[in-house]
């Protein structure tokens, strides 16, 4: 209780504090008065009655001090005042503070902000029940490839039955048209099995999930839809009474039974899914249905296990059905989050590794500078601690300030994180990642990040306070330390962290060289076609329509005439499977009379005749078809100069047969030409063009008339005088002319050039160039600062010392080479160890980033850079040092 | 006459050193305040300080600057009050005086002291 009054009675007394020191004062000066009257009484002279009375006083001031103490809260107080000291202190020197600040907040936010994202998309993208369990077969070929298969429904019931698999999930996923509008909108539509959501163990957000019995066995299924989330946000406005009602898909009603969660993407192989089916696996499907699985591995079960154990079934699948297995392969079974570790691990532990280092500059330049700042404060410290401030204040004064600065650091860091994770999530390659993920700023690496930061703001801040305490005081304040040159303390840790700082400088710089070389170099790829002006539609087909080979090609003719038929637009061509950078089917082929052990592989494409001038590539031998050609689905192809050249070199490639025997019509969805599985005869040879991303070369391609080999769909491309963009909505226009139902599908904003940057590769590329890029730049300028004011401060406490020297005689151009050799060996050193990291991680590097350069040139060009940098950080500050009037410097103290 | 001059100022400064002796000596303080409030009732600081120093004969040289800090920790524990009052020479003062608790408190430090000086007394005399 006591205790507890007393504490108050102290708070209270923080408040009115002039008042109280006021009363104080009076309190006093009536005791002074009283002793000075005793002594005058005692017949002292006045003089001596007010000495007398202030020598039995003993001490007004500490007095005075001491009270206060017992008064209030000195630590608080003491606390607030150190606060206000030190950010008087800062605030006299903007520029120190502000780079500390800034040296430790991007530090801790790109750290932050990259190891959120890797986080997000590798460590736990995924919203369901035990998703390490979740496991889809993929098939390895002799060469290693991993392919995915499809398995008829048949097939299917038998892999759920394995004792490895505790539930499965089956799919089909295609689009479906939205009715219920004046024009139809395409949405992609996932037929889901009834094990699907049980197997995936999350509630719906509103209604209910899917289950058995809405696709129950020997029927058909249930008439009813799920909508994922961001479908019912945007196309129901997030309307909760949503469920109940109905939506008209292909001009049928069905009733929506929920909606997903926020994260829900289940199904998203390729882009977002909008509405779930219920899909049912009964024996009275046609056997050409084929299914994508997915299952849950029962627990315990390893995946080396479950591979062992399907692979004996899988090779009874391949017997049943051939054509969906390579010849020979083993099962390997992949968690969800495999593949997108395939594809962007690489890519964001460099991303990682890079954002280190620079948080490690980052604390090395707030190391350097604080120490710097300590070793010119070691005189005022001195002082400080002569007049009396105990070594505890010293250490809260300066300790004060190190949190200052740490805490704003940490403070703008998180903003960073903030910004410069928005700015990594817009540049992810879209549809490398899970749609699932989550992205928000991991706090646990916050922590650690701002821990850092503030153990060495700690750590050097209070640094300086070590060494005022340690040794005497004395010949601090007598000699300043002005003027013995190198007398800095910690001199040998700050040359580390200097020649540290430097290295690693280096070695960012470089892997960012090789980054943005490879990125210019997928940049520079010559194309061989003109995106330029030029957009790609999809036509999708509904599910039994255009069923007959003549109607769907008539269909497909006239629907890229009546766009042909705009103001704007320059060329149509059909494009089904042919849109660039990454185009055609890759299948094998037999040459006549030409006998071949390997398996030969080309990239098959189907497309019209103005394909080649709508993209700008250009005859080399032979002829192109005619329209009469194309339009009885005449079997005479074209080839690319890359297979022309690899089989037939002599250039005679003209008037030879090859056969494709994968191209067999399977009505109602694929119609092929008769003769299509047969020899057809190649009548020219066209010039390359990317085919197989810009990251690869070019394959060898073989070009067929888009009536021999139909799909549900084609594209069509449109080149158009000016940007094709606008003219998105007449070309729906013209489309619906023909077919008012007919959805039409862009990807993207439509243009060849969005194509290209949707590439994975490219964007990858750019994501970690454009990162590395300014990453390494904010490394190089924070080295710069961290070297120009160590050799600044040096320059500063050598005054005294280039003074005498100039005053005995030394040239200016001496005192620069003084500076500057001594700056010179750290650097030096610094650039050695750089490079050697440099060599020793390019091995590394391209071990995680397929595309990264390692041109020597770029090396070099870089080391240039980094001189050049250090030696203006070092050339300012020695010509200050050698400017110096020899006389102010003498004086100087 | 020989002047002992105890240096009762030094003891806060050695609040972190010596915690034990400090306590005795600073507890010594209070109990001299105590016990000249109760012989000569509402006292302002200047009188309570040479008071202290009469009674000792002047043996006990008080810097008198340390009585404050004492008294605002007396006043704090709630062992005296304060009023203002005018003194001698006419000027407003403040006026210190022992409460109930205080009272209380001085009986419980008197005899803890004699208790003390005894058995002080008898380890002395000891030969």
């Amino acid at each position: 209780m006591e205790v507890l009054r007393i504490f108050l009675i102290r708070c209270a007394a923080l408040f009115g504090r002039h008042r109280l020191d006021e009363e104080l004062e009076e309190e006093l000066q009536v005791h002074l008065e009283l002793a000075m009257e005793e002594h005058l009484r005692r017949g002292l002279l006045i003089e001596d009655a007010r000495a007398a009375a202030l020598r039995d006083f003993g001490g007004v001031t500490q007095t005075r001090e001491r009270y206060r103490m017992q008064r209030g809260m000195p630590l608080l107080e003491s606390g607030w005042q150190d606060l206000r000291f030190g950010f008087r202190h800062l605030r006299r020197n903007p520029g120190f503070a502000l780079t500390i600040v800034f040296s430790l907040a991007l530090g801790i936010g790109a750290t932050v902000s990259v190891f959120s994202v890797a986080y997000a998309v590798l460590v736990h993208p995924y919203p369901y029940a035990n998703p390490d369990r979740i496991v889809y077969p993929l098939l390895a070929d002799r060469s290693g490839r991993l392919d995915w298969t499809q398995l008829t429904g048949a097939q299917v019931r038998e892999l759920a039955k394995s004792s490895v698999v505790e539930r499965l999930s089956a799919r089909i996923n295609r689009s479906m048209a939205l009715t219920d509008h004046d024009f139809p909108e395409s949405v992609t539509a996932s037929f889901q099995t009834g094990d699907s959501f049980p197997m995936l163990g999350v509630p719906a957000l509103l209604g209910r999930n899917l289950g058995p019995a809405d696709s129950p066995n020997g029927q058909e299924p249930q008439p009813v839809v799920m909508l994922n989330y961001k479908f019912w946000l945007h196309h129901f406005n997030g309307d909760p009474g949503v469920v109940g009602r109905t939506l008209e898909l292909d001009h049928k009603e069905y009733t929506i039974v929920g909606v997903t969660g926020p994260r829900f993407g289940w199904g998203g192989n390729n882009g977002n899914i909008d509405i779930y089916l219920p899909q049912r696996l009964s024996d009275d499907l046609p056997a050409d249905l084929s299914f994508f699985v997915f299952f849950k591995l029962r627990q315990g079960i390893t995946r080396a296990a479950a591979n062992a154990e399907l692979q004996p079934l899988f090779e009874q699948f391949a017997r049943e059905t051939p054509e969906n297995f390579p010849d020979q392969f083993k099962v390997k079974v992949q968690r969800l989050k495999d593949g997108t570790i395939r594809e962007l691990g690489g890519t964001l532990d460099l991303l990682f590794a890079a954002v280190s280092l620079l948080l490690a500059i980052g604390c090395a330049n707030a190391s350097i500078l604080l120490l710097a700042r300590g070793a010119v404060r070691q005189h005022e410290l001195a002082v400080r601690s002569a007049a009396g401030a105990s070594a505890g204040r010293i250490f809260r004064q300066l300790l004060t300030e190190s949190l200052l600065l740490s805490f704003a650091g940490t403070a703008l860091g998180v903003l960073f994180a903030y910004s410069i994770l928005g700015s990594i999530i817009a540049w992810l390659p879209v549809d490398s990642f899970p749609n699932e993920a989550n992205f928000h700023i991991n706090v646990p690496v916050l922590m650690f990040s701002a821990g850092l930061a503030l153990l060495t703001g700690v750590l050097f801040g209070i640094l300086p306070a070590v060494q005022v305490v340690r040794p005497g005081i004395h010949p601090m304040i007598q000699a300043g330390n002005h003027r013995i040159a190198g007398s800095v303390r910690g001199t040998r840790l700050h040359s580390a962290l200097i020649v540290g700082q430097i290295a690693l400088t280096l070695l960012l710089l470089t892997a960012a060289g090789g980054a943005i070389e490879g990125f210019t170099r997928m940049m520079r790829v010559p194309l061989g076609y003109d995106p330029h002006n030029v957009m790609a539609i999809s036509i999708p087909l509904q599910a039994n329509s255009y069923t007959h080979w003549a109607e769907r090609v008539h269909y497909f003719t006239r629907l890229r005439d009546k766009v042909g038929e705009l103001p704007g637009v320059v060329s149509v061509g059909i494009s089904t499977n042919a849109t660039p950078p990454d185009s055609g089917w890759n299948q094998t082929f037999a040459l006549l009379g030409k006998h071949s052990d390997e398996e030969q592989k080309a990239l098959i494409h189907f497309v019209g005749p103005d394909y080649f001038s709508t993209l700008h590539i250009p005859l080399l031998q032979g002829r192109l078809w005619d329209a009469a050609e194309v339009d009885r689905g005449a079997t005479l192809v074209l080839v690319n100069q890359s297979f022309a050249g690899r089989y037939y070199p002599h250039g005679d490639a003209l008037g030879h047969s090859l056969e494709v025997s994968a191209l067999k019509s399977q009505p109602p969805n694929l119609l092929a030409v008769s003769g299509s599985d047969g020899w057809m005869q190649i009548i020219g040879v066209i010039a390359d063009s990317v085919n197989d991303g810009v990251d690869h070369p070019i394959q060898p391609a073989i070009f067929m008339p888009f009536s021999t080999f139909m799909f549900m769909g084609t594209q069509i491309l449109i080149r158009s005088r000016t940007d094709p963009y606008p003219i998105l909505p007449s070309v729906r226009k013209q489309i619906a002319a023909v077919n008012r139902d007919q959805v039409v599908g862009v990807h993207g904003d439509g243009r060849l050039e969005t194509w290209i940057r949707q590439e994975p590769a490219w964007a990858r590329a750019r994501l970690i160039s454009g990162l590395f890029a300014v990453f390494a730049s904010l490394a190089l300028v924070l080295a710069a600062v961290g070297l120009y004011s160590v050799v600044s401060y040096s320059v500063a406490q050598r005054t005294n010392e280039f003074g005498i020297r100039l005053a005995l005689g030394a040239q200016r151009d001496d005192i620069s080479k003084i500076v500057l050799r001594s700056a010179g060996v750290r650097v030096g050193l610094g650039m050695v160890i750089g490079f050697g990291l440099s060599l020793a991680s390019t091995h590394l590097i391209a071990h995680l980033l397929e595309n990264n350069g390692h041109d020597p040139l770029v090396i070099t060009a870089v080391c240039l850079l980094m001189v050049l940098v250090c030696a203006t950080a070092c050339l300012l500050p020695a010509n200050r040092a050698a400017s110096v009037d020899p006389m102010t410097a003498l004086r100087c103290e | 006459m020989t002047v002992h001059r105890y240096e009762v100022d030094s003891i806060q400064e050695g609040e972190s050193v010596e915690e034990n002796k400090s306590d005795v000596l600073q507890g010594t303080l209070d109990l001299m305040v105590l016990k000249t409030l109760e012989t000569m009732g509402a006292q302002h600081g200047y009188g309570i300080a040479r008071r202290i120093e009469q009674v000792s004969d002047d043996n006990l040289r008080l810097n008198q600057g340390t009585i404050y800090p004492a008294l605002l920790r007396l006043w704090q524990r709630g062992w005296i009050s304060t009023q203002w009052g005018t003194s001698e020479n006419n000027r407003r003062a403040k006026y210190y005086s022992l409460t109930r608790a205080g009272r209380k408190q001085l009986e419980m430090e008197t005899a803890n002291w004699e208790r003390i000086a005894a058995t002080m007394a008898r380890l002395l005399a000891v030969r």
